[in-house]
């Protein structure tokens, strides 16, 4: 390093010698033996779906209906995910730079831009690469359905899955490096959004965002709008581009904030301990409690409720499920940021749906992990309980049973949420009668899966089968994997049935006793491990 | 350069620091409340005053890791964080920080290169060599004790040229024959024409300084000479050590 030139190369120089370094240190094997599971696996996947489908071709009402109005839709999601990009990028995201790297590379007479593209590149080479990947695969399966070849149908949703992380990546950029405020940032995003949604509402091809949808059903698109998608897609790149020339503007403030709890993040996330993973990502987007709650709560319940304030006095004002209330105090002092979130998890959750069923039933794989983050939000009382053994065992209570009390409020706020999603699927397709009944029979059921998953994974301790690095991992993955079948198989069931609503609607009753398997499983989990652990305590 | 430190680059100035008015504030709590101080070439400042006083928050808004809400600070007649000021200031942080792969000599050799360091193989044996760092030049930082990590710390801030030293607690956790070394240094770079801006608790680094310039709740308390009697009118005994 002493040989280099100047900062500049120094710079680089001291970067290559640690690149090579962790190749060094890389067992090679070991890589190449995950990135074979991993093919594996997706191989098999994908050649199930393939079989299991049997996809014939959308009728020429559907497609016209996909060709009208998908762009706009899809423009919605967009830039719903560029204005998380913007936020990002206004708390000083999305790069992740070592404390050391801000301490003596960004503090040194060195361009910053220079010093962070490096940083900024690679995280758009792996969010690209995962996007085109992803778009790929669906494409893979639209085009057995839509007018347009393989090419055309994998080509262009490809070129789209890694345009959005340019899109979303860029917005964050281009807010960190011009230091937006959050406000600005969110008002920003908001309005991309907004416009999005007028295009939707009167048939419009305006904002840049409902230009990407267009590429991503370019094989419908004709004429005008073909072009658009073009235009659409020399925007985002663009935008990319100037947040990479601003790069250099980044707030150093921010930066080392970022610095500690990304690398507290990446730790949790290496023993693949998902809890404290949430806990940082809420440090890290400034996601704390409101001090004043939405609404306050009386002894016994709601104070808007005469019945159970009646109830409170007769009781002497004695708590009269103290972890209903409780959990309930939780929930209402949520931050608007996750307010918004949970919604619009539901409003996704709903549109994907849709989206499976005009589409490809490939995007049925997908409201069930996002449905499982929002119950990862919902569940945040129980494992506020699990994340403090000592208090928790100091109450006059098994473990075991007041872990399962705390289920009760998260599962009706779960509810709530899947009802959510399914008036949006409702609104949002063109059979809202298979939506709203779906619903209906599945809510219940899905809504206490997720929140047994959930609890299963945020009370995890990471550390229980550090010897059995196998079982740790299935442990891990379980509550996922569960949530991503407890989500997809309904989906399925009502696409694959034949028939009327009536009949899709009655073989998705059949679905719900496999989730009520997994609910038990759940249940019979948590119970096992909070009886287990207070057995070894006491 | 060997036993001498050589801290300036081309021509004095007559304050490499100043600040005028500069503020920062968090929703409503004031951190550092309208400071002004101008630091002299080859001048040593203490900057004392007790725990959440605002010290730290100006080294930080010096070295353009904060933004400023109020005001201003100039290095060297430029604002911090642009690379005129990032070459003249070196900053000596409360907390040692290191590349988790990279050692001690590599971590030296990185940061003499990204300065353009003059003769950096000199500079850096004769930083090891004085701080006691000898045997530890290939040690990673997460082998070094707490002493070893702050001495390494101390030559990273020093294994460069620059005309403003800034230094936040720098004799924490050193032992006594470290601390000595330590002093001796800050004199050759405050001879070498550095204004240096220390911050402590400690008597003996207020005692050596030229000035002591007090904090108290954001605000400036005291600026003036290192005079025990004024500084003990100010702050309790306990709050100085």
């Amino acid at each position: 390093m002493l040989a280099a030139g100047d900062p500049v190369a120094a710079m680089k120089a001291m970067r290559s010698a640690r690149r090579r370094r962790y190749v060094a240190r890389t067992d090679v094997m070991e890589v190449l033996y995950r990135i074979y599971l991993v093919a594996l696996a997706a191989v098999f996947a994908l050649a199930f779906l393939a079989g299991a489908l049997h996809e014939v071709p959308a009728d020429p009402g559907s497609v016209e209906s996909i060709r009208a109005d998908a762009p706009a839709i899809i423009g919605i999601a967009v830039a719903v995910l560029v204005l998380a990009g913007l936020r990002s990028g206004a708390r000083g995201g999305p790069l992740a730079i070592e404390a050391a790297e801000v301490r003596y590379t960004l503090l040194a007479p060195v361009s910053r831009r220079t010093a962070l593209r490096p940083a900024a590149l690679a995280q758009l080479r792996t969010a690209t690469l995962f996007g085109a990947l992803f778009g790929a695969v669906v494409g893979n399966f639209v085009f057995r359905r839509f007018p347009g070849t393989a090419v055309e149908w994998i080509g262009s949703l490809a070129a789209f899955g890694a345009l959005v992380p340019f899109a979303v990546l860029g917005g964050a950029l281009a807010a960190s490096g011009r230091r937006l405020r959050l406000g600005v940032a969110s008002a920003s995003g908001l309005v991309l959004v907004a416009w999005s949604a007028l295009d939707l509402a009167l048939g419009w091809n305006s904002s840049p965002a409902t230009m990407l949808g267009d590429l991503a059903t370019l094989p419908l698109q004709h004429g005008a709008d073909a072009w658009l998608a073009a235009v659409g897609a020399a925007l985002v790149l663009a935008l990319l581009a100037a947040g990479l020339l601003g790069i250099g503007g980044l707030g150093l403030e921010a930066a080392q904030r970022r610095a500690q709890l990304v690398a507290e993040m990446r730790f949790s996330a290496s023993v693949q301990d998902l809890r404290s993973v949430i806990l940082l990502r809420r440090q890290l987007a400034s996601e704390r409690p409101r001090r004043k709650p939405w609404l306050r709560l009386r002894l016994g319940g709601v104070r808007t409720s005469p019945r159970i304030a009646r109830q409170s006095a007769n009781s002497g004002g004695r708590f009269t499920n103290p972890v209903w209330r409780r959990d309930w105090q939780s929930f209402l002092r949520w931050p608007v940021v996750r307010v918004v979130r949970v919604v619009l998890i539901a409003v996704a959750a709903g549109g994907l749906a849709v989206g499976g069923f005009d589409l490809t039933p490939v995007l049925f794989a997908l409201p069930g992990p996002l449905l499982f983050i929002a119950a990862l939000d919902l569940i945040e009382p129980l494992a506020q309980e699990s994340d403090h053994p000592t208090r928790r065992l100091m109450l006059p209570r098994r473990s075991a049973e007041l872990l399962r009390t705390h289920l009760t409020a998260p599962a009706v706020a779960m509810a709530v949420v899947l009802a959510l999603a399914a008036i949006a699927a409702a609104a949002i397709g063109g059979n809202p009668g298979l939506a709203l009944g779906v619903g209906a029979v599945v809510f219940l059921p899905l809504a206490v899966v997720m929140v047994c998953a959930a609890a299963v994974s945020a009370t995890n301790d990471p550390y229980e089968f550090a010897l059995n690095p196998q079982l740790s991992q299935t442990i891990t993955f379980a509550p996922i994997v569960v949530a991503l079948i407890a989500g997809f198989l309904p989906l399925f069931v009502a696409w694959k049935v034949g028939g009327g609503n009536s009949a899709r609607v009655g073989a998705v009753v059949g679905i719900d006793v496999v989730l009520f398997v997994f609910a038990l499983i759940g249940l019979a989990g948590l119970t096992f491990r909070f009886r287990k652990r207070e057995g070894e305590a006491l | 350069m060997s036993g001498a430190i050589e801290a300036t680059r081309g021509g004095p100035t007559d304050a490499p620091l100043s600040a005028h008015g500069l503020g920062r504030s968090y929703d409503g709590y004031i951190a550092l409340g309208s400071f002004s101080l101008d630091v002299a070439a080859g001048e040593l400042v203490a900057l004392i005053g007790p725990n959440g006083a605002g010290k730290t928050t100006f080294l930080n808004l010096a070295a353009g890791l904060l933004d400023p809400t109020s005001g201003g600070v100039e290095i060297d007649g430029h604002v911090p964080g642009t690379i005129e000021a990032r070459r003249a200031l070196s900053y000596l942080p409360d907390a040692p920080v290191f590349y988790e792969d990279l050692s001690l000599t590599e971590h030296l050799e990185y940061v003499a290169a990204l300065h353009e360091a003059e003769d950096p193989t000199a500079r850096i044996d004769d930083l090891i060599s004085r701080l006691g760092l000898d045997g530890w030049e290939d040690a990673l930082g997460a082998e070094l004790s707490k002493g070893m990590k702050q001495k390494a710390s101390i030559a990273l801030a020093l294994v460069r040229p620059f005309k403003v030293l800034l230094a936040d607690e720098p004799l924490d956790g050193l032992d006594p024959p470290s601390r000595e070394i330590l002093f001796q240094i800050l004199a050759e770079t405050q001879a070498a024409g550095a204004a240096i801006v220390v911050s402590t608790h400690r008597p003996d680094v207020i005692a050596a300084a030229d000035r002591c310039v007090a904090i108290r709740e954001g605000r400036l308390a005291y600026d003036g000479p290192p005079d025990p009697a004024i500084l003990e009118e100010i702050f309790d005994r306990s709050e100085l050590e």
